[in-house]
């Protein structure tokens, strides 16, 4: 018994460990929070476990190497209903209630524009990682996803080039994100010498394309291009199209390559355009999709083009608090534009206007629903998004 | 035959298959079913296991058809019938039905869209000129269903009784005819009828939880329009689904979207009995 009595010095060594120990459990239990306000119901709710996985992997992997500056990064989730309502009560809890450092996700249009004034008024970094429609700019926001500029040029330099394609028809459904991207994919076509024959749109909830299809074989147009709203009216406007008999060159601008591989031989020959498949051949999304698959296993979400960008996002806001060496939010912005992050889309900075030049793919789908990388287009301009952010 | 009046034809057949059986349980049961779009997406969910059991597409609505019936008889004893005499409450039973159903279905398949093969595939010259093969197809389906329900009605002792209890429910019981069972029969036809026509028009849309919904209001138009006849029922389709592929064609799309309802109010403002006759 005696020789297990502890000596005095030992006894002030092991307080002093455990003080150290304790002053360590405080620092862990202060991480920096970022926020995900996302549609996990409503439209988003499909794409959304994806993004969340893709998230949660990229806090793994920093957690395990040390954290930022020290300190363990925490994700906060909250369902918006991928509307605006929910987006304003999602931003105004993880914003004012949860005191989150930074807002890092993908959105719908709505909920983003709903969301942005309280992320100003809270003075909060915010990466945008969902393409969209463009122009929307905050002084405290980035994007790290494609604007129609980045997409829409790709399928019609094809369509013109390889199938000499000068007349087109549009098809999408009647919302903000189908109009925004056909009236570019206009404006574009007619820019570049061609005509377009007709641009219908059918409401959201339509799923009769019957009409609109009989048009598009009277107009006589070398190639299709949609964008309509994703899943349902995606398959139906396909399938419709499909038992037509239309076989024109048909560009979808809202397809991922999840749902193309659903639809089966129905989305064969469809050309998609996107700065991510999963088919990059590089180490680093090699390396992610090993992770992600270690990860999650049987439950994993195919990774696609809204979700890769959140895991990059992530890595870029890491980046930019080490360079400013706090979660300062002005210091983060400043910082935002000038960091490189190299990812599974290659290496990403959001250095113009407040988006990035990406590199963008030119994908056919095949029969077995795999996406063949027909042509990269490396780091295309995002064009003039936000002049006020210039320079 | 030109496109346009293909599409006319196609689209008024399809519109057809889709009320009938709303019109079945309107008629018999003076009971507007609100879970109709339920029962359209049960349908395509049913197609969907039926091709991904490796059944042939083709047996896909008339199983679908045969789980429907069998399912109607079981809500008609559990939740309809209790509500015979409230039938105000009974509209409202099934409109949370309805509900309840989309909800279950979400909660067994998620939210994502589903998809089921399509019996046909490609284009057909049948008829002139190249044409969906499918939407011929549903189109001579609904013409044989159209026949066969008329046939039902006007040439089997089911039939008799369940024109009695259309004409005169007291009258009808007071002569013996079983009503609460005729009613029960109703509605399980009711019910199969639109889970085939949802497994019908499934090879042309998605399956996904929502798949009904839009169906639901244009079906319960021509329905009202149409009075309980199947003759009528068809020129009601005919003539709307005809108006709304001009519409579409000629005007605008959305406004084709439109097009039912908008004509439905007019008719029943001009003429409460709509397309029935007498």
């Amino acid at each position: 018994m005696k020789r297990l009595r502890p000596s005095l010095p030992g006894l002030a060594a092991g307080i002093l460990a455990a003080g150290l120990f304790a002053s360590g459990a405080v620092q862990a239990a202060d991480p920096i929070k970022i926020g995900v306000p996302i549609g996990l119901s409503g439209a988003n709710s499909v794409v959304a476990p994806s993004v969340i996985q893709s998230a949660e992997l990229a806090i793994e992997e920093i957690n395990a190497a040390g954290g930022v500056l020290g300190r363990m990064l925490e994700l906060v989730v909250a369902d918006d209903g991928s509307g605006a309502q929910g987006a304003q009560r999602a931003y105004d809890s993880l914003i004012f209630q949860q005191k989150v450092d930074a807002i890092i996700t993908m959105e719908t249009s709505a909920a983003r524009n709903a969301g942005l004034p309280i992320v100003n008024r809270g003075q909060t970094p915010f990466i945008y990682t969902s393409f969209y429609e463009g122009r929307s700019c905050s002084p405290w926001m980035y994007v790290n996803a494609w604007v129609p500029e980045q997409q829409v040029g790709p399928i019609v330099d094809h369509f013109m080039a390889a199938f000499d394609a000068k007349s087109f028809f549009l098809i999408g459904s009647d919302y903000a994100f189908g109009r925004g991207m056909l009236e570019f994919t206009r404006d574009y076509i007619e820019a570049n010498g061609g005509t377009v024959l007709g641009e219908e749109y059918l409401p959201m909830d339509g799923s009769d394309w019957t009409p609109i299809i009989s048009q598009l074989r009277a107009s006589g147009a070398d190639a299709l291009i949609t964008s309509t709203a994703g899943g349902a009216p995606n398959v139906t406007l396909t399938k419709q199209l499909r038992a037509a008999g239309v076989s024109l060159p048909y560009g979808n601008l809202a397809v991922d390559e999840g749902t193309a591989a659903g639809m089966g031989a129905d989305a064969e020959g469809i050309f998609i355009a996107g700065s991510y498949v999963t088919t990059i051949d590089s180490p680093e999304n090699a390396a992610f999709l090993a992770a992600m698959k270690a990860k999650f296993g049987a439950d994993l979400r195919t990774p696609n083009d809204l979700s890769v960008p959140q895991y990059e996002a992530i890595y870029a806001y890491k980046a930019a608090v080490e360079k400013v060496g706090s979660t300062d939010a002005q210091g983060v912005i400043d910082a935002l534009g000038a960091v490189e992050v190299t990812g599974p889309r290659g290496t990403i900075v959001m250095n113009k206007q407040r988006h990035a030049p990406l590199t963008m793919y030119l994908g056919e789908v095949k029969a077995d629903g795999s996406v063949d990388v027909i042509k990269a287009f490396p780091n295309v301009d995002p064009g003039a998004q936000c002049p006020q952010f210039a320079g | 035959m030109s496109i346009l009046v293909l599409d006319i034809l196609t689209t008024s057949a399809i519109l057809f298959v889709v009320a009938a059986g709303l019109m079945v349980i309107l008629g018999v049961m003076k009971l507007i079913n609100f879970a109709h779009g339920a029962f359209l997406t049960v349908g395509g969910y049913a197609a969907f296991l039926t091709t991904s059991a490796g059944i042939s597409p083709w047996l896909a609505a008339p199983l679908a058809g045969l789980f429907g019936f069998a399912s109607g008889l079981v809500i008609e004893r559990l939740i309809v019938r209790p509500l015979y005499d409230r039938p105000l409450d009974a509209i409202l039973a099934t409109w949370g039905l309805g509900i309840v159903i989309g909800q279950l279905i979400t909660l067994a398949f998620g939210r994502g869209v589903q998809f089921a093969d399509s019996p046909l595939t490609g284009v057909t010259s049948l008829l002139g000129p190249d044409y969906s093969a499918w939407r011929i197809a549903v189109s001579a389906i609904a013409i044989g269903v159209g026949l066969a329900l008329t046939a039902l009605l006007y040439f089997t002792r089911f039939g008799l009784n369940a024109r009695a209890v259309i004409m005169n429910e007291a009258l009808a019981r007071g002569l013996g005819i079983d009503s609460v069972r005729v009613r029960a029969v109703t509605f399980g036809l009711g019910a199969g009828l639109a889970c085939a026509a949802g497994a019908l028009i499934t090879p042309l849309l998605s399956v996904d939880p929502n798949m009904g919904l839009p169906w639901l209001v244009n079906s319960f138009m021509l329905v009202m329009v149409s009075g309980v006849s199947f003759p009528s029922l068809a020129l009601a389709a005919l003539a709307f689904g005809g108006a709304q592929v001009l519409v579409s064609t000629y005007v605008s799309p959305i406004v084709g979207g439109l097009t039912i309802v908008v004509l439905a109010a007019l008719v029943l403002r001009v003429n409460p009995k709509g397309f029935a006759r007498g």
